[in-house]
């Protein structure tokens, strides 16, 4: 009994040390008034952090929810559409497809911070020359079509979509390999549409998959603040929660604020990812 | 109305070639099994007669349309797989009916077809399951019912048993025996497996590397293999090979090895007059091996000793060195021996077969 204990330990420790303390830590400051410019231990103010956020339009919180969901919403449906499509083209078998698997799957493991001042130097020209005047025209006319901050909120979900969907797609692809071929040759005999195949037998076989890919593709968007934040210089030119719980804890000190705003992210993260997991668990389709 | 025929039938993929000059009449209503070491290219054929693989050359005929350019689905072929190939989101219900929909047969029509193939498979009380929750047999039912339903011109099976165990395959190959009894639909099998080939088979075509090596009824390749590969490859256990010599007589030839020496039976003699002085290879299946009696002529025996004995009930596999070759002798269960003895083996003159050395063709 000691003994099993004793095993389970060094599990126990990482999964309440690591995980469970923290974020019940930060649950408990997100009920405080926590900040190093206040003199004396943090006073209880229960959800007043929270009420303040949802009501006080200085906090900018339900633009910046918006714009998270959005963005989350944008880049997991654009990574999932490219990333199958991906998958099922590499899937054939073609002269030189190592090296085209390679090329595709090069985004991802690009060091971001390198191809992060790509993007950037691209979208913002360090040097003056006639590619300059077109990037700034191409910005005046997003800008003026879809409204100001459109294209600082296309060029961030693109330099997602671009690095995810070479993810989703080799990710994808092995959920593709993964299938017995079998399976394809027979929808193959007996079904003459390709749209048809795709939708009855490619998808529902591809389900935990993609379900997992989705999964990840929300989890690392929503926590996608270090490529916002180097994409855009620091400056927030477009808030997510992320980067706006940044300013309020590390610049304004508002930490116990600052907690209350990165948690509301938990219920409906929990919600989607809760949904997500029961499709690719294969346990809740054997019990049913 | 099904025949199928491959003319000059071949296949190459960049560097392999693995279907070469294929020429092959399947007859409408007979059931055909393609069998040979993997890699010999009956999948292949399979597979191009499906429409799954596309041809490199020569034309394939079923019924009276050449189908090279037709798509899969409008070649009128059911094919059953290895694994099944189930949909695992769908219910066996579903998935006999797939075809049926995708080819837009009205409800009551994929309805009957599904509940008379269950009927005759005995699966009518798993139909609102997932293939999940069946066992290895019971898959493979609805996998042939899924083929069923389709009331296809041609069956094609590639390798269905290979995932059952030792047991239910056979079980299954007198079912599926039974069933082609029944339906009257020309069938095409894939296997490697011998036994398989040869008791669903009514012709089997032995492939290896490629090539056909011969088509005939099964007793026909057993009794009359026309090459050594169809003679080792048909027949468990495999019929034993000696390299030998035939030398001249006088009045007779002989064949000569370590350890043996025969006389060459009287109507063989003309065939291998040719060969005097040169190697051949001597084939014998373990049965046409017995213990010498005195009623077996002398010329027609050899001494061995025995290497290991394995009793299976209804007969007895003896292991044999003769000379320098060790072979298999199939003996009746009632021959008391034990490891090291010496025993005297009479050949059956009549069931020696001769391969040439070189292109190991049959001499006979």
């Amino acid at each position: 009994m000691v003994a099993a204990y004793l095993l389970l330990a060094p599990a126990a420790i990482m999964v309440l040390g690591v995980l469970a303390y923290p974020v019940g830590w930060e649950a408990w400051i997100s009920l405080t008034n926590l900040s190093p410019q206040l003199d004396g231990p943090p006073r209880f103010v229960g959800l007043r952090n929270y009420v303040e956020l949802a009501t006080n339009p200085i906090y900018r919180f339900w633009p910046a929810a918006a714009a998270t969901a959005a963005f989350v919403a944008v880049t997991s449906l654009a990574k999932l559409v490219l990333g199958v499509g991906l998958a099922l083209l590499l899937q054939r078998q073609f002269r030189g497809r190592a090296l085209v698997v390679l090329a595709a799957f090069l985004p991802w493991v690009y060091p971001a911070s390198v191809a992060v001042i790509g993007w950037y130097w691209t979208l913002n020209p360090p040097l003056i020359t006639s590619y300059s005047l077109l990037a700034a025209n191409l910005k005046q006319a997003v800008d003026g079509v879809f409204g100001a901050g459109a294209y600082a909120f296309a060029s961030v979900a693109l330099f997602n979509i671009w690095r995810g969907a070479a993810f989703t797609g080799v990710f994808v692809l092995a959920g593709v390999n993964a299938i017995p071929a079998d399976l394809f040759d027979f929808a193959r005999l007996e079904c003459p549409s390709r749209w048809r195949r795709f939708w009855l037998v490619t998808v529902p076989l591809l389900k935990p998959f993609l379900a997992l890919a989705v999964f990840l593709s929300l989890t690392t968007g929503v926590a996608d603040l270090a490529n916002v934040w180097m994409l855009t210089g620091g400056r927030i030119v477009f808030p997510v929660i992320g980067t706006e719980a940044y300013w309020l804890a590390v610049k304004a000190g508002q930490f116990g604020r600052a907690s209350a705003l990165s948690l509301t992210l938990v219920p409906p993260l929990g919600l989607v990812l809760w949904a997500l997991f029961r499709m690719f668990d294969p346990s809740e389709e054997r019990l049913g | 109305m099904a025949q199928v025929v491959l003319k000059d039938l071949n296949k190459k993929y960049d560097e392999v070639h693995a279907v070469k000059d294929v020429n092959l009449n399947v007859l409408d209503k007979e059931f055909i099994v393609l069998v040979g070491p993997s890699g010999c290219g009956k999948s292949t054929t399979l597979r191009m007669i499906a429409g799954l693989e596309e041809i490199s050359a020569g034309e394939i005929h079923i019924g009276n349309r050449v189908v090279n350019d037709l798509p899969p689905k409008d070649r009128d072929i059911a094919m059953v797989f290895q694994n099944y190939a189930l949909y695992p989101h769908m219910t066996v219900y579903d998935n006999m009916a797939f075809g049926l929909k995708m080819r837009k047969f009205p409800k009551a029509e994929i309805q009957k077809r599904v509940q008379d193939a269950a009927e005759i498979l005995g699966i009518q009380e798993l139909l609102k399951r997932k293939p999940r929750q069946l066992s290895g047999g019971q898959r493979q039912r609805v996998a042939v019912g899924r083929a069923i339903v389709r009331h296809p011109q041609v069956f094609l099976f590639d390798e269905p048993l290979s995932n059952l165990d030792a047991k239910l395959r056979v079980q299954m190959r007198v079912e599926l025996k039974r069933l082609h009894d029944r339906l009257e639909t020309t069938a095409i099998y894939v296997t490697h497996d011998q036994v398989e080939a040869m008791t669903l088979g009514d012709r089997v075509v032995v492939m290896k590397d490629g090539w056909i090596q011969q088509v005939g009824e099964p007793l026909e390749l057993y009794g009359r293999p026309r090459n050594r590969f169809v003679a080792g490859f048909i027949g468990s256990p495999a019929m034993n090979f000696m390299d030998t010599t035939i030398s001249d007589g006088g009045s007779a030839l002989w064949i000569e090895c370590q350890g043996l020496r025969l006389k060459v039976p009287a109507d063989r003699s003309a065939r291998l007059a040719g060969k005097k002085g040169q190697p051949v290879v001597l084939g014998i299946r373990p049965e046409d091996l017995h213990p010498a009696t005195g009623a077996d002529p002398a010329d027609l025996i050899c001494e061995a000793v025995i290497d290991v004995v394995e009793p299976l009930g209804s007969e007895i596999l003896l292991d044999v060195k003769v000379g320098n070759n060790v072979i298999v002798t199939r003996v009746d269960p009632s021959v008391r021996v034990k490891q090291h003895d010496k025993i005297r083996l009479a050949f059956n003159p009549e069931r020696i077969h001769f391969f040439d050395t070189k292109t190991e063709e049959s001499l006979l």
